[in-house]
């Protein structure tokens, strides 16, 4: 049965005009854009004011008095519009940086640094305990990896007698990487092709009531 | 030699369009493989105990993340049929509108027909602002970084979530987000808690990598692809279904498209070549 809820019209019609972009250029394309980006300036104002409102009420009635420090600094940062006083600002972002940093850089080193480190070491070791087509697959990866990053880190070598294989090797990681681009194209044309199918889908099933 | 018509870019996006449409109405079965990665997050939700809480959580935005729906709709179904129980935890502006999205498409509560019942069987939070430190204080005490749901109601109403106080509650954690760093970082890689990905099809690459820093920790399954398994294993066909057939019919289609535009190019050099010859003389 088709719906009779004109938020799922506007919300078909809105995809229609966002897909006409591949069309080419035309007025409906740009009537999706505009009212897009309107809706989400929008929205996110609402929701910053609303989450303010939410986050200040234990403030207002008085149970977590210090979370005046937190408005205080709020309102410093405001003043990095005003040139003259900008310099005010500069404290609550400190805090912020100095805060964010503290909070992610451990968790950023054992996870990304370390933790690949030692997958890369896992799969290494475990080259001659699998079936063959796994074996190969952990071969690939390992030979990319060192390769790849040989690249990346010897891309201006010192003449000598390394130079020759390092530059093999160095050749071989711009391969890796460059089938690593393509495998991104790739899976980029499958996420369009599966995020175009699911707005269409969504729009269609909706408006349909399947 | 006949003259071969033009290939325009908008018959091209007519055709798509038309083949895309057909898809999502009429389901055309197109083949496809369950990988062991979606049996993987299926295995590990079929053996949760009855009542464990399960997390919707991440950033990013709704046009992004809609390719993930697929997974995530039939991931919720199969919570609901468990009987465990869902906490949504939007990280992001956008993140709101899709998991209150996907829950709503999952078809899984009382005024659909379903078993769960807001409140007692899942819970939408609203917007946590705050980014790394956030999600943070929100594993340390739950209410701390939040005291309401998404409609304002306080938290301590809620019967579902007198079970919910810190992350030693949570059984699994799923993102069908794009921002998937931060959970591993923090939830999977901190906290030990098991962690299931649907990921974009540009964002499953960089994910798959995590299963071997987190062996028994990180499950990550294909958005859509994977999706499609997922509903193949719940025994409905959705949005998933109909994504792997636009995908198939788009790709056939691009084929074709290609043959067509290489004709066209080499009959018009062909006979670029004759007028050539014909200026020359």
């Amino acid at each position: 049965m088709i719906s009779t809820d004109p938020w799922v019209w506007l919300s078909a019609f809105m995809t229609l005009c966002s897909f006409m972009l591949l069309y080419g250029e035309h007025p409906l394309f740009r009537i999706g854009e505009y009212t897009y980006t309107a809706t989400v300036v929008a929205h996110s104002v609402v929701t910053g004011i609303e989450t303010l409102r939410i986050r200040y009420a234990p403030l207002i009635a008085g149970k977590q008095p210090f979370l005046i420090v937190s408005l205080i600094l709020g309102f410093m940062a405001l003043f990095v519009a005003w040139r003259k006083y900008a310099w005010l600002a500069s404290f609550p972002m400190a805090i912020l940086i100095g805060i964010g940093t503290g909070a992610t850089i451990r968790s950023v080193v054992m996870t990304d640094i370390i933790g690949n480190a030692r997958a890369v070491l896992l799969e290494a070791s475990r080259v001659f305990v699998w079936d063959p087509p796994t074996q190969l697959g952990y071969i690939v990866r390992i030979v990319f990896t060192t390769s790849a990053l040989i690249y990346l880190l010897f891309t201006l070598f010192i003449k000598g007698p390394l130079s020759k294989p390092v530059a093999y090797i160095s050749t071989l990681g711009k391969y890796a990487i460059l089938l690593y681009f393509g495998l991104t194209v790739g899976n980029a044309w499958q996420q369009q092709s599966g995020l175009a199918v699911s707005a269409i889908n969504r729009a269609i099933r909706q408006l349909l009531g399947l | 030699m006949a003259k071969l018509p033009e290939l325009k870019s908008q018959h091209i996006w007519a055709v798509v369009l038309i083949a895309y449409v057909t898809t999502a109405v009429m389901p055309l079965g197109a083949p496809f493989k369950i990988f062991d990665t979606t049996q993987e997050i299926y295995s590990f939700v079929e053996s949760l105990p009855k009542g464990s809480i399960v997390v919707m959580g991440g950033a990013s935005v709704f046009a992004f993340d809609l390719e993930s729906s697929a997974a995530m709709i039939s991931c919720i179904k199969h919570m609901a049929r468990r009987g465990l129980r869902l906490v949504n935890i939007p990280l992001g502006v956008e993140a709101v509108q899709y998991q209150k999205y996907c829950t709503d498409a999952a078809r899984v509560d009382q005024k659909y027909g379903g078993p769960w019942k807001y409140g007692v069987d899942y819970i939408q939070l609203p917007y946590i602002p705050g980014g790394d430190p956030a999600l943070i204080q929100l594993l340390t005490n739950v209410r701390s970084a939040v005291s309401a749901d998404v409609y304002g109601t306080p938290l301590d109403q809620f019967p579902i979530m007198k079970d919910v106080q810190s992350y030693k509650d949570i059984a699994l954690w799923t993102c069908p987000h794009w921002g998937i760093t931060s959970i591993f970082r923090f939830v999977t890689g901190e906290r030990r808690i098991p962690t299931a990905h649907f990921a974009q099809a540009a964002a499953y690459t960089g994910s798959y990598g995590y299963r071997t820093v987190f062996p028994g920790l990180v499950y990550v399954t294909n958005g859509w692809l994977g999706g499609a398994g997922y509903e193949k294993l719940m025994g409905f066909a959705g949005v998933g279904h109909a994504a792997n057939d636009g995908y198939a019919l788009s790709s056939a289609l691009l084929l074709i498209f290609t043959a067509l535009g290489n004709i066209t190019r080499l009959s018009q050099t062909g006979k670029e070549e004759e007028e050539e010859k014909v200026e020359v003389k």
